[in-house]
């Protein structure tokens, strides 16, 4: 059906074959999901110098759900019928549309601030995510990623200084 | 409709980037340039010398002297921060130690299997050619010393740009300036004064008797978070887990680390259990000097990735932490 929504979507079905996927646009479902995502990855290819369609934090917004999503192979309790698996799958494509979406609107505008074919300012990029304050114990984690890190062979002992910050902690005994 | 979308996608994003940018270089790798970078990380290998360094990354500006020590007796390295807050690192083949003299304590890390820290061969030098399109930049002098250039572009947004100065004999690294996509200094290491040749040993000792100090042991173990149920589900082109260990993090707190690496780019996945912990988890990217970190919760456990890379790097491998049940 998917496959019939995006030939539909681009013009390529006949009015016959047209029936079928119509009548299942009419009813709320997978098949209207495809058609709303088609169009908004579609409108994302076309419109890119116009970021209306995107709120400022759409892309972190997505990310941040996804991030909180449980793995979608992770055992489902209630026993799935048929549909419901097909479901899973479906979504789990989505989720991957997705992702590239956000990949790539999150990644587009930093690359056009050396290209000019996009011709998007610098300024108008939407961050990535808001920021926040680093980890209280931030120091540790970068000592110990120093450690492991291939800087030290191009560089020796320097790259350590960077390690640990100015921060005295008072000694617990 | 969508299979031409991705193609579409794939052609602007990453071929067409791709070109763009090695275009804009006006250059592939040069034989040349791979030559000079080869002869830099012998030289890192090979020399004693010792030496005062700035580094600089923002607003921070700080001077360390550093020493080394190549011999029969293996190589000893020792860096000594001479701004703000004391601190020494003094690093052996098999052991980094940090002495931090204001709060007594000396972070202790060993290698317990045999192998040495991760090191870049010089025989393997060419592998970065994959991502990075290197070539021979500008001579000039630094620090007395009259050095030649290698720079380093990435061929992605994925990893950083790194600019090299080297001692024209010697092959000595003098000066390292790491930018981003922007051109934009990320940081940089410069010697202002360096002297090669024999090093007394003296001068690679700590100067701390650190009796009484309170000593955290890293404890680094090899291990597989993979049969643990962790993993990093879409890795990032171009990087690959270098290293798997269980560790303590600061005083004795237990975890997992993970690095993924190209080689030259580094990014470190921390994973450790939620339960016991003092401080609330702020999940989101933030920054630390050079560093940027993305922290989140997965599985009742704190994911905190660590990268010298650009922000996107450290979200995508973080957003890729999963944790599966192990059968």
């Amino acid at each position: 059906m998917k496959a019939r929504i995006s030939e539909l979507l681009d013009g390529e079905l006949e009015s016959r074959e047209a029936a079928g996927p119509l009548d299942a646009l009419r009813s709320e479902g997978e098949a209207r999901d495809t058609w709303r995502s088609y169009h908004l990855i579609g409108d994302a290819m076309r419109d890119t110098r116009d970021a209306r369609m995107l709120s400022p934090g759409f892309s972190a917004r997505v990310a941040a759900r996804l991030a909180q999503e449980p793995t979608v192979m992770a055992p489902v309790r209630r026993a799935a019928t048929p549909q419901r698996q097909r479901w899973q799958f479906l979504s789990a494509a989505a989720s991957v549309a997705a992702v590239a979406l956000v990949g790539w609107v999150a990644f587009a505008p930093q690359q056009s601030g050396t290209e000019v074919a996009q011709g998007v300012p610098a300024q108008q990029i939407p961050a990535v995510a808001a920021q926040v304050a680093p980890p209280a114990t931030a120091d540790d984690y970068l000592y110990a990623h120093q450690g492991q890190s291939p800087r030290n062979s191009l560089q020796g002992v320097a790259p350590y200084v960077r390690t640990v910050s100015g921060k005295a902690v008072a000694p617990k005994r | 409709m969508v299979r031409a979308l991705g193609f579409t996608l794939l052609l602007c994003c990453g071929l067409g980037q791709g070109l763009a940018q090695v275009q804009a270089q006006a250059d592939s790798t040069s034989a040349e340039g791979l030559a000079l970078l080869r002869k830099i990380y012998q030289a890192t290998e090979k020399l004693s010398y010792t030496g005062t360094f700035v580094y600089q990354q923002g607003e921070r500006t700080e001077t360390s002297r550093i020493t080394r020590l190549a011999g029969p007796g293996g190589e000893i390295e020792r860096v000594e921060v001479l701004d703000g807050m004391p601190r020494e690192i003094i690093r052996t083949h098999d052991t980094v130690r940090c002495y931090l003299p204001e709060s007594q304590t000396v972070k202790v890390e060993r290698r317990t299997d045999s192998r040495a820290f991760p090191a870049m061969l010089p025989e393997r030098v060419s592998d970065l050619a994959r991502n990075y399109v290197i070539t021979r930049g500008e001579t000039v002098r630094i620090a007395g010393f009259d050095c030649e250039a290698v720079v380093l572009t990435p061929k992605d947004e994925l990893r950083y740009g790194y600019k090299l100065w080297a001692d024209v004999n010697t092959g000595m690294l003098l000066k390292a300036r790491i930018f981003n996509a922007k051109g934009e200094t990320i940081e940089q290491f410069s010697f202002v004064q360096l002297a090669m040749g024999s090093v007394p040993r003296e001068r690679v000792k700590t100067r701390h008797a650190a009796r009484n100090w309170r000593v955290e042991d890293a404890a680094v173990t090899p291990a597989n978070l993979g049969r643990a149920g962790w993993s990093v589900g879409a890795e990032l082109p171009g990087y690959r887990k270098i290293i798997e260990v269980t560790r303590k993090l600061g005083e004795a707190r237990p975890a997992g680390q993970m690095v993924y690496s190209d080689g030259l780019s580094a990014v470190s996945v921390f994973i450790e259990p939620l339960a016991g912990r003092a401080e609330a988890v702020r999940p989101g990217p933030s920054s630390l000097g050079a560093f940027q970190i993305y922290t989140r919760e997965v599985a009742n456990h704190v994911v905190t990735v660590v990268g010298e890379a650009p922000p996107a790097s450290v979200q995508r491998i973080a957003a890729g932490v999963e944790f599966r049940k192990p059968r």
